[in-house]
């Protein structure tokens, strides 16, 4: 028929143009050198003395604080109001993106100055991106970085050691365990080597509740179980960052051993948990189906809205002899505040940061989210917060998984013990993931 | 016999299959979290409206409600205007310039959003267009324009040849033909595309996510996200979110479809 | 009535005014070129505001990106390298994790391409008439289309979810508790099961380009068939069929582009980098924007543009060997 021959004549034409065309456009693309980056004028991070500290002058002005995390938002507006009193003339407004997307182009919005005069960032590659790119203004020189745990502030210290963010949550993430329900399994204290942590799970599973909920269809909450899994098997503390680098391999016995630990983990995770996620376990942890729920303390808080009563506490599988184990637990120091070194309006970021690092301020901020901060003097009324306030000063290590700053890296390790846990022998997962990582290290 | 019990089998199972998670949505924004877990599929316990007072309210919907309706109504009339002159012009330059126009315009459906997205980004930046939902119709016309011209001539190429070559020998010219012949027979195909075109802007996520940055200026489904939490999702809040986006394009479908159908069976051309 | 072939004699009102005859046709269904099938001049503007708007906001940015495509550029830094087609040949021989999301991409297309058009048109079908159930069921199943992704990402997380969901929940209550399974979480199978829910997420689109394609069909066509005692089977198949081949080419075109870029409902069902059972192209490219290396994403776009179109091509040449038949 004519329409169908007219239509065949077009599509051979139309590829060809096609393919010429955008042929032409990659020859003059080719022909154009290396060069200039349009936009981006700012140079590599400035090398000029820190600015010096802000004095006790009230601001004004229309600031933005970016950030990502929706549900603190109800506070933050709270904290903002008091801000204002104390500076009329100053107005916060944040700027949430959803924290998936936060990490993928919170950095180009935050370079154009558009938004984010204060602003924050994840620990691990997202940090240390923004400071290549010279987004933070150095806070070295300001004094209320003096109220930060130094521990904890490290995290925001770049290759130079120059303070350019401060780490303001301080997260554990480690699983989260039912307090009642362990007592009434017979174990009054949690278990301090691999073998007593795989005997709290049979006595668990003979009480009729899954031991641990562990959310294996959600690869970002998966993956916060291997922080403890590799805390104590490690042959350092930097092994993930050595793993990037070339110096250590995903098929070393060490982590041969993490694997073939958590395939012994196999009986005691939910049905079907490759496929679950995390919202669903919740549910199943607050009303008492599940013991233990493997992600971390910043779920203490959604767990009490959803109505559960019971004590809750932190637990770490140890996954060493009780002698050989150097930390008891995991800790993350993240929501790393920071000023834009492009903002107009630096002292008034500034102030705005003096203010919530101010102990009245944070407790607030940590009573009404539910989590534990970096600084100093904080005062933690809220249940929970005390009852896990021990594991401030407890022997925990800095989230591993963090260490890597190729995400495509993490995630091809921590989805090898996803698979495990999954069903995949350790040796088959651990040579696909070595492929990947052999992949991603020259890049 | 066999046919109308496949028929009405098949259209039963597959209308259950739409409409089951649909209502276990609409159920749920009447539960609370626990509730919904508890019992997906039961009535609600009770007609709480407490959710739908939060995202109708204040910090709610409403806002970002009335920059989409903005947003589509001005990028879809706009984007079928452009779309359907350069159907037309398309359909009627013969041979190998007509080909090359079409051919480099529907490309573009091909090219995956995150290929330009960065240096969109930088050039709407430039432009002062970030931002702004000016800045959000633009991109949406330019984004959608291959889909909609793809359609548009796919329908245009099958009016007969006659018909234009009637009206060249009247002495109209190109306009003339265009206004008061192809656009009147083209309304199938202006409908039909309009549909597309209303649902893709409407729903459109990663350009507004991309360029607002103001809480202020945000669309529906970007606002829809931010009921998702970094570690917590409050399901219930969102099904209602969902139900308020979706409950008035429902009932703009409903009367857009009459007039489609209607323009189908009394605009098309007997062979 | 069956349909003439455009043009196929010539016709004493298209004698020209100079009294020649127009030159004879070259070929099989070429235009016939004469003075008045020349192109008014005004034409050439009709297509211009398209291109104009085109050209400087979406052509111009792709080529900045294939620029960057030889480059090692993060997307952040002043300066990068040129390296020349270095990226190309990583992709091509280095990444397992690009071959993967490429494998998914397929399977994922062929199931979703495959599964849409021909429920869409059976639905067509069964809907093609205008009474007020019909056009009530129509509404129904256009309805998932209205839908922004997140929620339909949403709501499918609900239904995929093995414990809590509705999907274990009602084979169980149904008695089929051996397909119950762990849906996303089935690596061999979480592709399929995603494929699923983006057919059901636009299957009312294309049904309502196919009822539009169906009432075009003339009546006249169906009952001189019927007269000679064509079964329905026949009908469809010889009537149907040949007459939808517009809107087949439309739904088959659309639905191959639509399902490689099906961009939110992956990232909403398997995560942001989604799992690898779950990774497509356009998320790979995402992810490589997300971990600073915007030469090689760029790069990686290219690849994908030139499958999306090699891809297409084969459909349509695939679709017309079958019409061919017709």
């Amino acid at each position: 028929m004519t329409h169908q021959h007219n239509k065949a004549v077009f599509d051979r034409r139309q590829i060809l143009r096609g393919a010429a065309i955008l042929g032409a456009g990659a020859a003059a693309a080719a022909c154009a050198g290396p060069g200039t980056v349009r936009g981006g004028s700012r140079g590599p991070a400035s090398q000029a003395s820190a600015p010096a500290p802000i004095g006790t002058a009230k601001v004004s002005g229309d600031l933005s604080f970016a950030h990502w995390r929706a549900e603190d938002k109800a506070v933050f507006d709270k904290i903002i109001g008091d801000f204002a009193k104390a500076n009329p003339g100053a107005t916060v407004r944040q700027d949430i993106s959803p924290s998936n997307d936060y990490q993928s182009t919170a950095l180009q919005k935050i370079k154009g100055g558009a938004i984010g005069d204060a602003f924050t960032a994840f620990r691990g590659a997202q940090f240390v991106d923004m400071a290549k790119a010279g987004l933070f203004l150095d806070l070295s020189a300001q004094t209320f970085a003096d109220s930060y745990l130094p521990k904890m502030a490290r995290g925001g210290k770049d290759v130079n050691g120059r303070q350019l963010g401060l780490p303001y949550q301080l997260v554990f993430n480690m699983p989260i365990f039912n307090v009642d329900l362990f007592e009434k399994a017979g174990v009054s204290e949690t278990p301090r080597d691999w073998d007593g942590f795989l005997d709290l799970c049979e006595r668990l599973k003979g009480r009729g509740v899954v031991p641990l909920a562990w959310p294996g269809g959600e690869p970002a909450n998966a993956g916060q179980l291997f922080n403890s899994m590799v805390m104590n098997n490690q042959p350092s503390d930097t092994s993930c960052a050595d793993i990037e680098s070339g110096k250590a391999n995903v098929t070393d016995d060490w982590f041969l051993a993490t694997l073939r630990q958590y395939a012994q983990l196999r009986p005691y995770v939910e049905p079907n948990a490759t496929g679950t996620a995390s919202e669903p376990l919740q549910q199943m942890f607050a009303t008492g189906k599940a013991a233990m729920l493997a992600t971390g303390s910043f779920h203490m808080s959604p767990i009490r809205k959803l109505g559960a009563k019971f004590p809750i506490d932190l637990i770490a599988p140890i996954t060493v002899a009780a002698d050989n184990a150097k930390y008891v637990g995991i800790h993350n120091a993240t929501f790393i505040l920071g000023v834009n070194a492009a903002s107009k309006k630096q002292e008034a970021a500034l102030r705005f940061l003096d203010f919530l690092s101010t102990p009245e301020v944070a407790s607030v901020y940590a009573n009404g989210t539910g989590q534990h901060l970096t600084l100093t003097g904080v005062e933690y009324t809220n249940r929970d917060l005390k009852a896990t306030e021990p594991w401030l000063t407890k022997n925990t290590l800095l989230a591993p998984r963090f260490q890597f700053n190729d995400l495509d890296l993490r995630a091809a390790v921590e989805n090898a013990c996803t698979e495990v846990l999954g069903g995949k022998e350790p040796e088959q997962a651990a040579e696909a993931a070595q492929r990947i990582v052999a992949q991603r290290r020259r890049s | 016999m066999l046919y109308n019990l496949t028929r009405r089998g098949v259209l039963f199972v597959y209308a259950l299959l739409v409409i089951v998670p649909l209502v276990v949505v609409v159920a749920g924004s009447f539960k609370s979290t626990p509730e919904l877990f508890a019992s997906p599929f039961g009535p609600p316990s009770s007609l709480d409206a407490k959710n739908y007072a939060t995202v109708l309210g204040g910090e709610g919907l409403g806002l970002a409600f009335r920059n989409s309706a903005i947003v589509t109504g001005l990028s879809v009339p706009l984007t079928l205007f452009i779309g359907s002159l350069a159907s037309y012009g398309i359909s009627r330059i013969p041979g190998w310039r007509g080909g090359l126009i079409f051919g480099f315009l529907v490309l573009g459906m091909a090219v995956p959003a995150q290929a330009n997205m960065i240096p969109q980004y930088v050039l709407f930046d430039l432009l002062g267009l970030t931002n702004s939902l000016v800045g959000l119709v633009l991109i949406n016309i330019v984004v959608t324009l291959p889909i909609a011209v793809f359609i548009m001539t796919g329908f245009l190429k099958t009016l007969p040849r006659e018909m234009y070559e009637a009206t060249a020998i009247d002495g109209s010219g190109p306009w003339r033909t265009y206004r008061s012949i192809v656009l009147p027979l083209s309304v199938p195909s202006l409908a039909a595309t309009a549909i597309f075109l209303f649902v893709m802007h409407w729903n459109d996520l990663l350009y507004p996510l991309l360029f607002i940055q103001e809480p202020a200026k945000q669309t529906l489904p970007v606002a829809l996200l931010s009921f998702q939490g970094e570690f917590l999702t409050d399901f219930p809040l969102l099904f209602t979110g969902v139900v308020v986006a979706s409950a008035p394009i429902v009932i703009a479908y409903v009367f857009l479809q009459r007039y489609f159908v209607a323009g189908i069976t009394a605009g098309s051309v007997k062979g | 009535m069956t349909l003439t072939p455009q043009a196929t004699q010539t016709r004493p009102d298209e004698v020209d005014q100079t009294g020649r005859a127009p030159r004879a046709r070259a070929g099989l269904g070429r235009r016939r070129p004469s003075r008045i099938n020349r192109p008014h001049p005004a034409l050439f503007l009709f297509p211009l505001p398209a291109l104009a708007l085109y050209i400087v906001f979406f052509a111009m940015p792709t080529f900045e990106a294939v620029r960057y495509a030889i480059t090692d550029w993060d997307g952040f830094s002043p300066d990068y390298n040129n390296v020349g087609l270095s990226n190309f040949t990583t992709i091509a021989t280095a990444d397992n994790l690009f071959r993967n999301a490429l494998f998914n991409n397929i399977k994922f297309m062929l199931v979703v391409v495959v599964f849409q058009t021909l429920l869409s048109l059976v639905l067509a079908v069964f809907l093609v008439k205008n009474t007020r159930s019909s056009v009530f069921l129509r509404s129904v199943y256009f309805f998932p289309t209205i839908l922004s992704s997140v929620s339909v990402a949403f709501i499918w997380k609900f239904v995929y979810d093995p414990n809590y969901g509705l999907a274990n929940t009602v084979l169980g209550a149904v008695g089929l508790d051996g397909l119950q399974s762990a849906f996303l979480g089935d690596d061999s199978k979480a592709i399929y099961f995603v494929a699923a829910t983006q057919v059901w997420f636009h299957v009312g689109q294309m049904m309502v380009i196919y009822v539009a394609g169906l009432q075009q069909i003339p009546a006249e066509l169906y009952e001189s068939a019927e007269v000679d005692g064509a079964t329905r089977w026949q009908l469809f198949r010889h009537v149907t069929w040949p007459m939808v081949a517009p809107a087949t080419a439309i739904v088959i075109a659309y639905t191959t582009v639509q399902s490689f870029k099906a961009f939110d409902l992956i990232l909403g069902l398997g995560g942001n980098p989604p799992k690898p059972s779950l990774d497509i192209l356009s998320t790979r490219i995402y992810a490589g924007f997300a971990n600073s290396e915007f030469g090689y994403a760029a790069a990686e776009s290219i690849v994908f543009m030139f499958v999306i179109a090699l891809v297409t091509w084969l459909q349509r040449r695939a679709v017309r060997v079958s019409q061919g038949s017709a």
